[in-house]
């Protein structure tokens, strides 16, 4: 919107009472008299630079100094860094095409070459065996489907949660295994992270400028993990090297230490999955439901006969909202519902969270345990997957 | 102490051209729109300004959209409308 006249409307709009829009009306109002033929504010045309250019820099040999001035320039998450220097970039990119572009990442529209995609890899300390990965979860928040502006610039604290499929996985170290949604593997800490700076660096989407997130989330940081395919009862659920981006709320837990049916921990599993405050469910075309099966959930839900095709249909079913329940706050009267659900007026009816059982995903990871996770998304922005394939 | 060079994280800057004509002198006999963006209050938003500029502006016909959602930009087809109906458009951004 560079260079657009604006009026500036006092935040909050919503939830005001009509006397206070009324008066933000007023203010605007004050302000269009003062653009209204005022050459000032007629539209410049021409070349309209998004932010001033970022020089590569000479710098202290010395961690501390390198910190420092990444930090004061926004060049970092705050944790120490690798030095992006050319002899390592060049080794992350292990000969591909350093100017090949993928694409332009949003809020900025900057370019997303190879280069600043290793830079970015090689500060966050990632392996080059995991430079592929980065490559291919970049191509898929690419997608139009993954609607990456909307995540990127949401005041949701979606994180895009990268799951990394098929014997590459095991090969670069992506851990599956107990708390790997947490701390403690290289792989998993460091292509989350090195995706985050690119979002952050190349796409330009800065805490409270360009990234609008309320209070964002820990997933922000790092937000990777594989699947247990050795514990499922299921199979993977991609068996190819390929990556998946889900752009996810943090995983809510799922405790269900009591039950020895099917039955018993999905419907711990479908309460989980719906709440208020969740956005799944309000833009029905684009809500899914990621869920996480710790193996022991999955192996009680497995051993009453359940297939993976059961186990979305019963989530599908089970995770509803009665209408009234809606109607209560959430994004009641911004929902963009098809018309058959709109046209629902007995406030008793349990109403689906996601558009069918194709949008509750299945996967097994963690360790030894009674719990499990639900991945809500954050209700734009869909699942995209992308094979692996060497970034040149 | 020794010096190293380190290379840029950060995207090259990207320059746009953008081309639109400036806000007309007044907006008497005019038509604005208002591309709502669904966020709460934004129709009420649009309600009182709409009533403000043909009261105080002269304004003769307003004409207001909405996006299907808060996430998605508009549709091509709803900009063309409005930029063939319309003199100013007003797109509602942030909540």
């Amino acid at each position: 919107m560079a260079g657009l006249p604006l009026l500036v409307v006092q935040h909050p709009l919503g939830g005001e009472p009509p006397e206070s829009v009324a008066r933000r009306a007023q203010q605007a109002l004050e302000q269009l008299a003062s653009l209204l033929g005022d050459p000032a504010a007629a539209v410049p045309t021409g070349a309209i630079p998004s932010a001033p250019e970022a020089p590569d820099l000479s710098l202290p040999d010395d961690p501390e100094a390198v910190l420092a001035e990444f930090v004061a320039r926004q060049w970092c998450d705050g944790l120490p860094i690798i030095p992006p220097t050319a002899a390592r970039v060049g080794a992350m990119l292990g000969g591909a095409p350093p100017d090949r572009a993928l694409g332009a990442l949003p809020p900025l529209w900057r370019p997303a070459t190879l280069e600043k995609l290793a830079v970015n890899a090689v500060m966050a300390g990632c392996e080059p065996a995991a430079f592929p990965v980065l490559v291919a979860a970049v191509q898929a928040m690419l997608d139009p489907a993954f609607n990456l502006y909307g995540v990127q610039a949401t005041t949701h604290p979606v994180a895009p949660l990268v799951i990394v499929h098929g014997p590459v996985a095991a090969r670069i170290g992506v851990h599956a295994g107990s708390g790997c949604f947490g701390p403690g593997f290289r792989a998993n800490a460091t292509i989350g992270r090195a995706l985050r700076l690119i979002l952050m660096n190349v796409g330009g989407a800065w805490p409270g400028r360009h990234d609008m997130a309320t209070q964002g989330s820990p997933a922000k940081f790092a937000y990777c993990i594989a699947e247990r395919v050795d514990a499922s009862p299921w199979g993977p659920w991609r068996a190819e090297d390929a990556v998946t981006v889900f752009g996810g709320e943090p995983p809510h837990n799922v405790n269900d230490h009591v039950s020895t049916t099917a039955a018993g921990i999905l419907a711990t599993v479908a309460d989980t999955a719906v709440s208020l405050g969740s956005n799944v469910g309000w833009f029905l075309a684009q809500s899914q439901l990621l869920l996480v099966l710790g193996p022991e959930h999955a192996a009680t839900i497995a051993a009453d006969g359940f297939t993976r095709a059961d186990v979305q249909r019963h989530v599908f079913e089970h995770a509803r909202l009665p209408l009234r329940t809606l109607k209560l706050g959430g994004m009641w009267g911004m929902q963009d519902w098809p018309a058959w659900l709109s046209a629902v007026r007995d406030d008793d009816a349990l109403l689906p969270q996601v558009p069918s059982p194709d949008d509750v995903f299945v996967l097994v990871a963690g360790g030894p345990g009674k719990h499990s996770a639900v991945v809500p998304n954050c209700t734009f922005s869909r699942a995209v997957s992308r094979p692996l394939a060497p970034p040149g | 102490m020794a010096r190293i060079r380190v290379l840029t994280p950060v995207g090259a800057v990207r320059s746009e051209t953008l081309v639109a004509p400036p806000l007309p002198g007044d907006l008497a006999g005019r038509t604005v729109g208002f591309i709502d963006n669904t966020k709460h209050n934004f129709d009420r938003l649009a309600d009182e300004l709409g009533a403000l500029l043909r009261a105080r502006h002269g304004v003769t016909a307003v004409l207001r959209r909405r996006k299907a959602n808060a996430a998605v930009a508009a549709p091509p087809e709803l900009i063309a409308e409005l930029a063939k109906a319309c003199d100013v458009v007003f797109a509602g951004s942030g909540d």
